[in-house]
């Protein structure tokens, strides 16, 4: 064990912060939900990549560094530090990019990888469906092969990013005979393609996030599919274990809230109720207890360990304690909790906070299924 | 950076955990449980494994291993409930002490109790050769007189007044933290056995979600405060200056973890929870005793909020390892 930096990542956080010291928009973008506050969000992509950060694990020839986890995290760590926008493209860079990397062929990797590294494509996620949610394998939308093409028709719901993104990656019923798990295969395909229609959903804080989206009769090739016909479910899977796993949600960014957690607490300390009291001393505690686990288990997957089923551990850990961590500040917030703009002219930010933290612990897979996949494949229990 | 056990701690772990599992069972507390709680054999064995060493120098005839190596083996004796004053003895007292005594702890032929003013009793007072507080080590009295407690393992006596040793408190909130995880472990184990083989409305229970959940959420649990108690043995043994808040913060993820951990456990036994016969009374005693001793969660936190809102402590890579960002 040994829990110290070396100077080769020291020198690396320095050549991070100084960079995002020099990039960082120094007034907040707008927020992505919106078209204006997207374009920002994206032009923001390209501007990282322009200085070779957007994706640093990711191997150089596909617009990487080649860099390990830990300087990840650093990288992550300085990201936060400077208070730099959300990541428009986390759809691609976190869950897609991986399975790509590990289920695509070198042609979808050249063809893929680089341009989402570069901020040139942005992507959407096509997996709910109305009657498949938690039990995603009722997946009813459908792609019929026609020669070099399948013919997709169906419908999606709760897509992230689909109201402006360039592409969406979802599963589909390849063969019509098929049930549950089987028969499922994971396509890619643009979001103008002829006979898609996107139907934005306007969401809990009264923004357009998420959106539907319906496909009659579009035509997709064949060499938009990742692995093999019928595998999608797998496929699927993995893609889902990174997105519970350690790189959608990294430490820096509950580092970061905690943070702010107890200046809010000190400003607010004469008014706390003891219940919020508790509430930051614990968001402190467990920002920090994410952090100590993430570099644990970053330095086993260095060494070669995987993650799977432990995944839901975290996913639940982050998602609960996210969600605490603002209901505390809305507590300490009292009476001003309710305004959306505060007095002083700025967004209430602990209020976005608290709304996008109830997501938290449904999205990514709900927090029941964590917990039943926990009991079933860590502890052994039955089914 | 590199946040894992080395080969060797490995071993060390898992030689500890199968000696004790075949050595130390549920029925070897039942025994102690009605012959009144200590066995000179499983004294001699725990020596015999080197626990009695383990943090004595090679010189004195022990093996000079650190806190992380002290903090492993902590949590196996958790996990196995063990009575003997081994931990007070080898893995808190032994490096505080001097060549004479810390020779004969890795012999067994010395045990140390701990006085602190923060404890309002003394543990094993009556089998200490010594009793170790602030201000050094003094003979133990003769016969004390036990006091009652919930344990049925654990031995408490009247305290004896000493200056306070901030070392002492810290080193012994440690390894108790590092048994409350590993008592934890063991209660969600219980509990988990349980579930796969009791049987209601035709099925094991452990297949409803109700019982899922429920053992699916100390699992989180105690899969997040593993990683706090192993930061604050490294801090421990490097001496690094924020050491005293790291190992509050484990002494509170532990109890939390392990009280969690007891409370589901006994839920999903049911009735059967609520007996003597089942074993889990003693883990979970064991854990009550321990939430308690060397400053309870309250205090514990009150020193962790001290540091981060009295303090001025920042939150991130500047101060969750043990060193300065930019150290040297």
């Amino acid at each position: 064990m040994d829990l110290e930096y070396t100077p080769e990542q020291n020198a690396f956080r320095a050549e991070v912060r100084a960079w995002m010291e020099a990039h960082v928009p120094r007034t907040p973008l707008k927020t992505l939900e919106g078209r204006e506050g997207y374009d920002q969000h994206v032009e923001w992509e390209r501007t990282l990549a322009s200085g070779n950060w957007g994706m640093v694990t990711w191997p150089e020839a596909y617009g990487g560094r080649g860099l390990d986890l830990i300087r990840w995290l650093i990288f992550e760590e300085e990201y936060y530090r400077a208070g730099a926008p959300l990541r428009a493209n986390q759809n691609g860079i976190f869950l897609l990019g991986p399975t790509i990397m590990e289920y695509g062929t070198d042609e979808q990797k050249a063809r893929f990888l680089t341009p989402m590294a570069k901020g040139e494509v942005i992507w959407a996620q096509a997996w709910s469906e109305p009657n498949a949610g938690s039990d995603m394998a009722a997946i009813r939308s459908r792609a019929v092969r026609d020669g070099d093409h399948y013919v997709i028709s169906g419908q999606k719901t709760w897509s992230s990013r689909a109201a402006f993104a360039d592409w969406c990656f979802g599963i589909f019923r390849t063969d019509p005979e098929s049930k549950r798990h089987k028969g499922l295969s994971f396509i890619l395909l643009p979001l103008d393609s002829p006979g898609v229609t996107i139907r934005p959903i306007r969401q809990l804080h009264g923004e357009t996030g998420f959106a539907e989206i319906f496909f009659d009769e579009v035509r997709v090739p064949v060499a938009n599919r990742i692995a093999g016909e019928g595998e999608g479910w797998n496929v699927a899977m993995a893609t889902a274990g990174f997105e519970r796993g350690l790189m959608l949600r990294s430490p820096a960014r509950f580092q970061a809230a905690a943070k702010r957690l107890v200046a809010l607490y000190k400003e607010h300390a004469a008014t706390a109720s003891p219940a919020a009291h508790e509430a930051v001393l614990q968001a402190w505690m467990d920002a920090e207890a994410y952090a100590l686990n993430t570099y644990a288990v970053a330095s086993t997957v260095i060494a070669g360990g995987h993650i799977g089923a432990e995944a839901s551990l975290n996913k639940i850990f982050w998602s609960e304690l996210d969600r605490a961590a603002h209901r505390a500040a809305m507590s300490l917030l009292g009476a001003t909790a309710e305004l959306r703009t505060l007095p002083d002219g700025s967004a209430n930010i602990w209020q976005e906070g608290y709304i996008f933290s109830l997501s938290g612990p449904i999205y990514a897979g709900s927090n029941e299924i964590q917990r039943n996949i926990i009991a079933e494949r860590l502890l052994g229990l039955p089914r | 950076m590199d946040f894992r056990f080395t080969e060797d701690q490995l071993n060390l772990r898992e030689a500890i955990r199968d000696y004790l599992a075949g050595e130390h069972t549920p029925e070897v507390l039942r025994r102690l449980d009605v012959e009144g709680g200590r066995d000179a054999a499983i004294w001699d064995g725990l020596i015999g494994m080197g626990i009695g060493g383990l943090l004595v120098p090679e010189a004195q005839g022990g093996l000079g291993m650190g806190l992380i190596e002290a903090v492993l083996v902590a949590v196996e004796l958790g996990r196995a409930n063990v009575s003997e004053p081994i931990a007070d003895t080898a893995l808190v007292a032994a490096p505080l002490l001097g060549e004479e005594e810390q020779a004969k702890i890795a012999a067994g032929a010395l045990k140390v109790a701990l006085a602190h003013p923060i404890n309002p009793w003394i543990a094993d007072l009556d089998s200490a050769d010594l009793v170790l507080g602030g201000g050094g080590a003094h003979s133990a009295p003769t016969d004390p007189a036990p006091l009652d407690t919930v344990d049925p393992l654990r031995r408490l006596f009247a305290p004896i007044a000493c200056p306070a040793d901030d070392t002492l408190l810290d080193r012994a909130a440690l390894i108790s933290a590092a048994q409350l995880i590993g008592g934890a472990e063991r209660m969600l184990e219980l509990a988990t056995d349980y579930a796969k083989t009791r049987e209601q409305f035709g099925q094991p229970i452990g297949s409803f979600q109700a019982i899922k959940h429920h053992l699916a959420t100390v699992a989180v649990k105690l899969e997040f405060a593993r990683p706090v108690l192993w930061r604050a043995a490294y801090a421990a043994q490097q001496r690094a200056a924020r050491t005293p808040i790291h190992i509050s913060h484990a002494k509170v993820a532990a109890t939390d973890a392990a009280m969690l951990a007891a409370e589901t456990a006994i839920q999903v036994h049911g009735a059967m929870g609520y007996t003597y016969e089942v074993d889990l009374h003693f883990w979970m005693k064991r854990a009550w005793a321990l939430a308690g001793a060397w400053g309870d969660r309250a205090w514990h936190q009150r020193r962790i909020e001290a540091a981060v809102i009295g303090g001025g402590m920042t939150i991130g890579p500047e101060t969750t390892f043990a060193s300065e960002l930019n150290h040297g």
